[in-house]
């Protein structure tokens, strides 16, 4: 399977800190893969995905989609952002619309379609994550669920074909959880690989097809979970297992 | 606000075209200035209710509480007209009461005077309540986007609207966290957590700013907040509402 998106000995350090958040992580992603991406507090999970969407550039080492390196020109990044969405861990640090319409339109337009494109973009991401009865609602009377959604729908209209969800998952009700996992199984059933930060140990041996480890800034295992989970040197490093 | 903004969500009108209901409005505040009558900012006051409460259905004590609210800024404002406060009494008051060598008095010039400011003031409020009532503020900007206001000015109201209701989230967080810890329990123990809010919210304000820049640029943001135009629906009554209201109020002025 070729890689869609590689990270190749990626250093980082954030200004002024002295313990760099990355410290030569490498990594592998193909289409279609259901990715847990799991560690420790502080192992660089949220780190590693601001560098897969261009936010952040490494110090050293290189990021690559579809082989080629990252340019951090405007052009580039639009490339880059148009391909890999991002969905942050507070819905409320993402919407910045009153409108949760508009808000899930913000990215298709900046792509730079057309206003009947972006409509139709709007109402699919819409429908695949079950909020058409929410456009008209103003995101702050929303629940912190529907927030989830709406975000998770406004990087979806941009049509990734990565996906990368940091953490949206914890907070929600099971209910919710299940809604949001059957939208990320629908992704990879259409080829989108969803990448997903969790502790959740239980969401990254049933629901992945591989569990990515980090530690202390780098990826220490990237492999199915039965692979995984029987280690006991991952097993110590992830924690008691549910 | 939140309360202000529930309705403006809710009521009846909130599809209704914006630069329809703030074509009105204007129309409504610009006949109170010009005919400058007191029986003109009356019947400016009830048109106004009767579209909020009648055409929107916004319950009654809604619109009565934001005008209440006015009101009483108001009301002390027109105290400062109406009353004069001097060491002798002057001609032909209509009232005077003496507090020590302090005359308080009222004539009947001054009266009229405070309640010609009262009622026009009363008119226009009254006029901005319906459209603050009837429109959230996304529908105002996207009017004055239309408009064709700066970009940069319209994004920063935008940003700034959607930023109060997450630090109000905030807010009401770190005051539960407080109160639980007894933050609220004794006078002072209130003064020292109203205090620490200041300043951890101010500082959860930058963090979140920061994120949100971040969230943008995730999302292909270059400078500008480019979303979809809303659609609304004209509504030929609002013409119709205009027209009547025009007609009674130069009326009122021909009559009074």
């Amino acid at each position: 399977m070729s890689a869609l998106l590689e990270f190749d000995d990626v250093h980082y350090a954030f200004p002024g800190s002295a313990i760099p958040a990355l410290r030569g992580a490498s990594l592998s992603i193909a289409t279609g893969q259901r990715i847990a991406l799991t560690g420790r507090n502080g192992a660089g999970k949220s780190t590693l995905l601001l560098h897969a969407n261009g936010i952040l550039r490494p110090a050293k080492g290189q990021v690559r989609l579809d082989g080629a390196p990252l340019e951090y020109t405007r052009r580039g990044l639009l490339r880059v952002r148009r391909q890999v969405g991002l969905v942050f861990q507070n819905p409320d640090d993402q919407l910045f619309s009153a409108s949760v319409l508009q808000d899930i339109s913000f990215g298709p337009m900046n792509l730079g379609l057309s206003i009947a494109d972006v409509r139709r973009r709007v109402a699919e991401a819409a429908d695949l994550c079950g909020i058409s009865n929410l456009l008209d609602r103003p995101t702050h009377a929303l629940s912190s669920g529907q927030k989830s959604l709406v975000a998770l729908a406004g990087v979806l209209a941009m049509a990734p074909r990565i996906l990368l969800v940091d953490e949206t998952t914890s907070g929600l009700d099971p209910w919710m959880r299940y809604q949001i996992f059957a939208i990320f199984d629908r992704l990879v059933e259409q080829g989108v690989t969803v990448l997903l930060t969790t502790h959740d140990l239980t969401v990254a041996r049933q629901w992945a097809d591989t569990v990515v480890v980090m530690h202390e800034g780098r990826v220490v295992a990237s492999a199915p979970p039965v692979q995984v989970f029987a280690d006991p040197d991952l097993q110590a490093l992830l924690g008691p297992a549910p | 606000m939140r309360v202000i903004d529930r309705y403006a969500f809710g009521n009846a009108l909130r599809d209704v075209d914006p630069s329809q209901k703030g074509a009105l409005a204007l129309l409504a505040i610009i006949l109170c200035l010009a005919l400058d009558h007191p029986a003109v900012g009356i019947l400016t006051l009830v048109w106004m209710l009767a579209l909020t409460t009648w055409r929107a259905r916004t319950p009654l004590r809604v619109f009565a509480s934001v005008l209440l609210t006015e009101g009483a800024f108001l009301g002390l404002s027109v105290a400062g007209i109406a009353l004069s406060v001097a060491s002798s009494v002057p001609e032909a008051p209509v009232f005077a009461w003496q507090f020590g060598p302090i005359w308080v008095s009222a004539t009947h010039k001054s009266l009229m005077l405070a309640a010609h400011v009262l009622t026009r003031t009363l008119g226009s409020a009254a006029a901005l309540n319906f459209l603050i009532l009837t429109t959230p503020l996304v529908d105002l900007i996207e009017m004055l986007r239309r408009m064709r206001l700066p970009e940069g000015l319209i994004d920063i109201m935008a940003l700034t609207y959607r930023a109060i209701f997450v630090l109000l989230d905030s807010l009401e967080r770190m005051v539960t966290a407080q109160d639980a810890r007894l933050g609220y329990h004794t006078l002072h123990a209130a003064m020292r957590s109203a205090a620490l809010i200041g300043s951890c919210l101010f500082l959860d304000a930058y963090r979140r700013s920061q994120q949100i820049q971040t969230a943008l640029e995730s999302r292909g943001f270059d400078g500008s907040l480019r979303v979809l135009p809303l659609d609304y629906r004209r509504d030929p009554r609002m013409w119709q509402i205009g027209v009547g209201l025009t007609l009674s109020l130069v009326l009122a002025r021909m009559i009074a």
